[in-house]
């Protein structure tokens, strides 16, 4: 796994100021964070699947919500307990996971982004169609059981599930799956050529990016005790989940919870400015710029300041490395 | 001696358009054979149905007396026999390194993650196939065609099968280059390697195979050693056909 002393280093600073943020920020400003917590999540939960193997997720929204559902109907409409309804919430995203696997099998780019479209609008009507009654139909659901109280407690529980989710994806993508799910997104037929079985690999990213959008919406729903399908189910939320993982660095795991904390910030000063949907119009175009003049995202920004800062220590300490060439590592 | 691969029957229709045409032979466990015939005579094609690419029409593909003809790609390969293509076809956003990496991956999710690179071997590999040490971190796209095709080779070394088909090996390559290849191909018929060589440049090809196998549109013309196939009548007029 090739792990190097300031890769714990940067993780204990990373945990270290996530624990200390509530001492140093107003109520308000926590409750954005939460909001960036999360986002974090979903973006991580893209990541996996759409920033390593190429097939581009306009679905994820229909996972998250599978996943926000199913632990909100369970407990309020059948009062299981939270600590089983959300296991189960997670288990149902990650049967949809296979669902938006299946169209994996026979098509590739554009098609499949919009196969994955298709999933989220048809999870947006059925939910208004189909049994009302349990999923609370066009106005949602509220009154949903809540797992904390109050912005620090919320942050908290928000923060431990974004740096666990953060830190296992990040060691799981520094093996040699990760290398291989890399490689899928490069050219899908050499894997096959070297011997690998992509569909078992794809199957895989699939189920651990529902597994990770699974266990973010529950989550989420169990903290903000409501849910409303009109925001879930919205392509604003699918476009700020990719935005928030593509400005960060795609396929770095880190560069997604930075690109969301970015997002989130960016949004929040633009809403007294812009308090409609407006506001997402100039953070397109922010993203757009940025992703032009550093198509590997912030991370790489970040990267290349760690590197001019320690470049001669680390081109002594790389020569027996394979990471040489690949410096977004660092982080 | 046991065969190593054996075609029998073999059709490929693309429509109207009979790729490979009857085509029968086989290899034995360590021998070096030749694919030859001009453009368009369907040697890469009869690549693409051993590795399952595509489907034959009909026929049998057989690796150590088994059929295989049903396997999907990447069961092939872990089976014994894998290629390399006439466009290399890296991947390029990693370096050498780690293009070689993908080739020698245990085909198991679990032992993906458990076990480790194993990053001497890879080293050893590329050395091996002519890379010098200043290449191994390179990405694809600052290395030359005659590195490309060195890096397909490892690659494909890489996945430990006991059969290689090498598509045009010294397409694009410098003389320098050709003679290294040519050496690390003799030292790996040596070592045991069964090799299938599709090689335009006839010269290069000779003292690589045992026999040689001439194809034209599709089926079998010629088959025996190399001077003899080269002294065919009908070897000589699909050449000149085809200039
Ligand atoms: N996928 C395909 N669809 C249709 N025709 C093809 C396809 N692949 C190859 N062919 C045709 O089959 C014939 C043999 O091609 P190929 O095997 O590439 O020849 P070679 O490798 O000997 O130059 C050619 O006429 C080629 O145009
Ligand atoms: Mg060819």
């Amino acid at each position: 796994m090739n792990l190097r002393w300031y890769h714990f280093a940067l993780w204990a600073l990373f945990i270290l100021v996530m624990a200390l943020i509530p001492e140093l920020v107003s109520k308000g400003t926590l409750r954005i964070i939460i909001f960036a917590n999360f986002l974090a999540i979903f973006a991580i939960s893209w990541d996996v699947l759409s920033g390593r193997t190429g097939y581009i997720s306009f679905g994820h929204p229909f996972l998250i919500g599978i996943g926000a559902y199913t632990s909100a109907i369970l407990t309020k409409r059948f009062d299981v307990p939270i600590e089983y309804a959300i296991p189960a919430a997670v288990l149902m995203t990650m049967v949809g996971g296979i669902i938006v696997f299946l169209p994996a099998l026979r098509i590739k780019g554009s098609y499949f982004a919009l196969v994955t479209l298709a999933f989220m609008e048809l999870i947006y009507q059925l939910v208004q169609v189909v049994r009302p009654d349990l999923t609370g139909g066009t106005r949602g659901m509220s009154g949903i059981e809540t797992l904390t109280r109050g912005a620090v407690n919320g942050y908290y529980l928000s923060a431990s599930l974004m740096v666990v989710v953060a830190l296992s994806m990040w060691l799981l993508m520094r093996t040699q799956l990760g290398t291989a799910l890399s490689a899928i997104g490069m050219n899908e037929e050499s894997v096959r050529g070297s011997g690998l079985s992509t569909t078992r690999l794809k199957l895989f990213a699939f189920l651990t990016s529902a597994f990770v959008a699974g266990l973010g919406g529950a989550f989420y729903v169990h903290y903000l005790g409501s849910i409303a399908p009109r925001a879930l189910f919205d392509i604003n939320f699918l476009f700020t989940i990719i935005v928030a993982a593509l400005i960060g660095g795609a396929s770095t795991i880190i560069g997604p919870v930075i690109g969301a904390f970015f997002l989130t910030f960016l949004l929040e000063y633009l809403r007294p400015y812009l308090p409609g949907a407006e506001r997402y119009f100039i953070y397109g175009m922010i993203a757009l710029v940025l992703y032009m003049y550093e198509p590997k995202g912030l991370i790489q920004l970040f990267s290349n300041a760690w590197n001019s800062l320690f470049s001669r220590r680390e081109s002594a300490g790389n020569q027996n490395s394979d990471q040489a060439g690949k410096q977004s590592d660092a982080l | 001696m046991k065969t190593a691969l054996e075609i029998e029957n073999l059709v490929k229709r693309f429509g109207g358009l009979v790729a490979t045409d009857n085509l029968s032979f086989h290899i034995e466990q360590g021998q070096s054979v030749g694919l030859i015939g001009p453009n368009g005579a369907g040697k890469t094609t009869v690549f693409a149905q051993i590795m399952g690419e595509h489907l034959q029409t009909s026929g049998t593909i057989r690796l150590y007396g088994k059929d295989i003809g049903s396997d999907s790609t990447p069961e092939r390969i872990r089976k014994g026999v894998s290629r390399t293509y006439q466009v290399p076809r890296p991947f390029t956003d990693m370096t050498v390194l780690e293009n070689i990496r993908v080739g020698q991956m245990p085909n198991s999710i679990w032992q993906m993650i458990k076990s480790k690179p194993q990053y001497e071997k890879e080293v050893e590999l590329a050395l091996s196939v002519g890379f010098s040490k200043t290449d191994l971190h390179k990405p694809p796209g600052e290395l030359s065609m005659g590195d490309l095709r060195k890096l397909e080779m490892a690659r494909t070394i890489a996945t430990g099968s006991s059969v290689m088909l090498l598509d045009e090996v010294f397409a694009g390559l410098t003389v320098a280059e050709i003679a290294q290849i040519g050496a690390l191909i003799q030292q790996m018929h040596k070592d045991g390697m069964t090799f299938l060589i599709v090689s335009h440049d006839l010269k290069a090809l000779e003292p690589l195979v045992d026999s040689v196998i001439a194809i034209n549109y599709g089926a079998k013309i010629a088959e025996g050693n190399f001077n003899d196939v080269m002294d065919n009548d009908n070897v000589r007029s699909s050449y000149l056909g085809a200039a």
